[in-house]
């Protein structure tokens, strides 16, 4: 049996429209992934196919080798929707209660008390939904996919409507999350949220997984470096740098230690290039992002 | 069946005002058929019936609940079933205190002799209660929203309308209306399937015990809820947009 999230060859469509055209990812225990991409890329959809609201029509979904649709599964899954729109005449509280006790919660009183005091919304418990901030649904969209401490966690846009203490206390939360072992699919636009959180990251655009990044433990460095207009060889600086220089006579190399900007510059004045600026950026996720979308 | 669900169901109604107020209704329209020939509350146990009904699956699927209880451990036809059983139990509560009144009304007022006839109403109005639930369940299971009372009377007036239509006909000498009687005399499949249609989605209750007639809704309710179960197992449940 194979623990983590598996998925292989994953097609969707909605009639003639192939939102999803073969998507294979894996998730691993105790990884935090993050999804991203532009609208309409299916972001959505992938992530109502994972939960297994929406029925693929080809390909595989397994959690820990198990269907994705198998009750033991669920019970080890927790999910966070973008909008949180209860039966509003709810109140927090008797809200939780049940959504704990269909996660077979043990002692879900308590729990429920705790963990609204864990997210701050103890003091509105026993107001009706109706009477919360969006920012407070969102804490309890929280509550409910946390509370059975699911070992699988699906968020979409969890900090969506939060204020900052919230977006910490969220990211706080994910972290814990990953320290029990637990694994965390978030899909979100806020790609600086994403960049800090996230393990890895999935880019998906056109409904394909266009490009995976390892956001931890790989530091790249990206490399600006401005060329004097008629003193270089295109193809000399294409061989040094691995990359072609733009028509503003810039080439973006990636290197991997500061050493290697030493280098690349060095041999590009061997080169002949008459090297006007040099500039260093650490690669972050807008920028990959950028050369994406 | 999950008694989490069933009993959150009755919970939920237990908690509405609009409907403890409207059992109360009941109770008191109980009090009033003890001085009455028929019990005048099982009629508006149906209007409770559709009200209720109506919220089995529907407008959880718009709010997005739905999408929160199906990551839960729970299979969608236990959940389904479990809604309805919580409706109807609900239903039947309403129905038994308003009976109870009722029964109160007729040992202190006299008419003791009439319970039992009241009793067996009681049984045919919470059978066309669950009926009234299960049909909302079918037709919840592929609608949004609260378009299962939608298409629940749609029906009911459809088919009403092709009834008064049949008679008009059957009185027309020539034109249109003639020639729809020729039609439905040379085919009485066509009125006969209409009448069985009305029979079995729509039924009266009878004021005595019919044991046929408890079958029939009983049949129907096991009907409606397997396919009702079938559908909502298949049925997407798509969330947000990208």
């Amino acid at each position: 049996m194979s623990a983590g999230v598996r998925v292989r060859g994953l097609l969707k469509s909605f009639g003639d429209q192939q939102v999803l055209k073969g998507i294979d990812l894996d998730i691993a225990p105790g990884e935090v992934v993050g999804l991203i991409g532009p609208n309409g890329a299916g972001k959505t959809t992938l992530m109502s196919c994972l939960l297994g609201f929406l029925h693929p029509n080809a390909g595989e979904i397994t959690i820990d080798g198990a269907p994705n649709d198998d009750l033991d599964v669920r019970r080890r899954t927790g999910f966070v929707p973008e909008r949180m729109n209860f039966d509003r005449r709810e109140t927090g509280r008797n809200f939780l209660r049940y959504m704990a006790r269909l996660a077979e919660v043990k002692d879900a009183k308590t729990k429920v008390d705790a963990i609204m005091e864990r997210l701050d919304i103890a003091n509105a418990a026993h107001k009706r939904l109706s009477q919360y901030s969006r920012g407070m649904l969102q804490r309890v969209g929280m509550c409910q996919a946390l509370i059975h401490e699911p070992a699988y966690l699906f968020l979409d846009e969890p900090t969506s409507g939060l204020d900052p203490n919230g977006v910490l206390l969220v990211r706080d939360l994910i972290a814990a999350q990953k320290q029990r072992g637990a694994a965390v699919l978030l899909n979100s636009h806020q790609l600086a949220e994403v960049g800090k959180i996230c393990d890895r990251v999935f880019f998906l655009s056109g409904g394909v997984i266009a490009r995976e990044e390892t956001l931890r433990h790989v530091d790249r460095i990206l490399v600006a470096i401005t060329m004097l207009a008629g003193t270089y060889d295109a193809a000399a600086v294409e061989r040094v740098a691995n990359a072609a220089p733009r028509e503003n006579h810039v080439v973006i190399a990636t290197v991997e230690t500061e050493n290697d900007i030493a280098e690349i510059v060095r041999e590009l004045a061997a080169t002949g290039a008459g090297i006007i600026d040099v500039r260093r950026h650490t690669a972050d996720l807008e920028g990959i992002f950028r050369g994406e979308a | 069946m999950s008694g989490v669900v069933v009993l959150e169901t009755l919970r939920r109604q237990a908690s509405n005002l609009l409907a403890v107020v409207y059992v109360a209704f009941l109770m008191i329209l109980g009090l009033a058929s003890s001085r009455l020939e028929a019990p005048l509350w099982a009629t508006f146990l149906t209007l409770l019936a559709i009200v209720t009904g109506a919220g089995l699956i529907g407008p959880e699927f718009s709010s997005g609940t739905l999408q929160l209880i199906l990551v839960k451990p729970i299979n969608r036809s236990v959940y389904l079933v479990s809604r309805f059983a919580g409706v109807v139990l609900f239903l039947a509560i309403a129905a038994t205190l308003a009976f109870s009144c009722e029964a109160i009304g007729r040992l202190v007022w006299g008419g003791a002799d009439r319970i039992k006839d009241s009793a067996i109403m009681l049984l045919n109005a919470v059978s066309d209660a669950a009926l009234i639930c299960a049909l909302m369940a079918l037709f919840g299971s592929f609608l949004r929203a609260y378009f299962n009372v939608a298409l629940y009377w749609v029906i009911q007036i459809l088919l009403g309308l092709i009834e008064s239509l049949f008679k008009l006909a059957s009185m027309a000498k020539n034109g249109f209306l003639a020639w729809l009687n020729d039609t439905i005399t040379s085919h009485p499949i066509i009125p006969d399937s209409l009448a069985w249609l009305q029979r079995n989605l729509y039924p009266d209750a009878p004021q005595k015990l019919d044991r046929d007639w408890l079958l029939m809704v009983w049949s129907n309710v096991a009907i409606a809820i397997v396919l009702a179960c079938f559908i909502f197992r298949r049925r997407e449940v798509p969330y947000g947009a990208d």
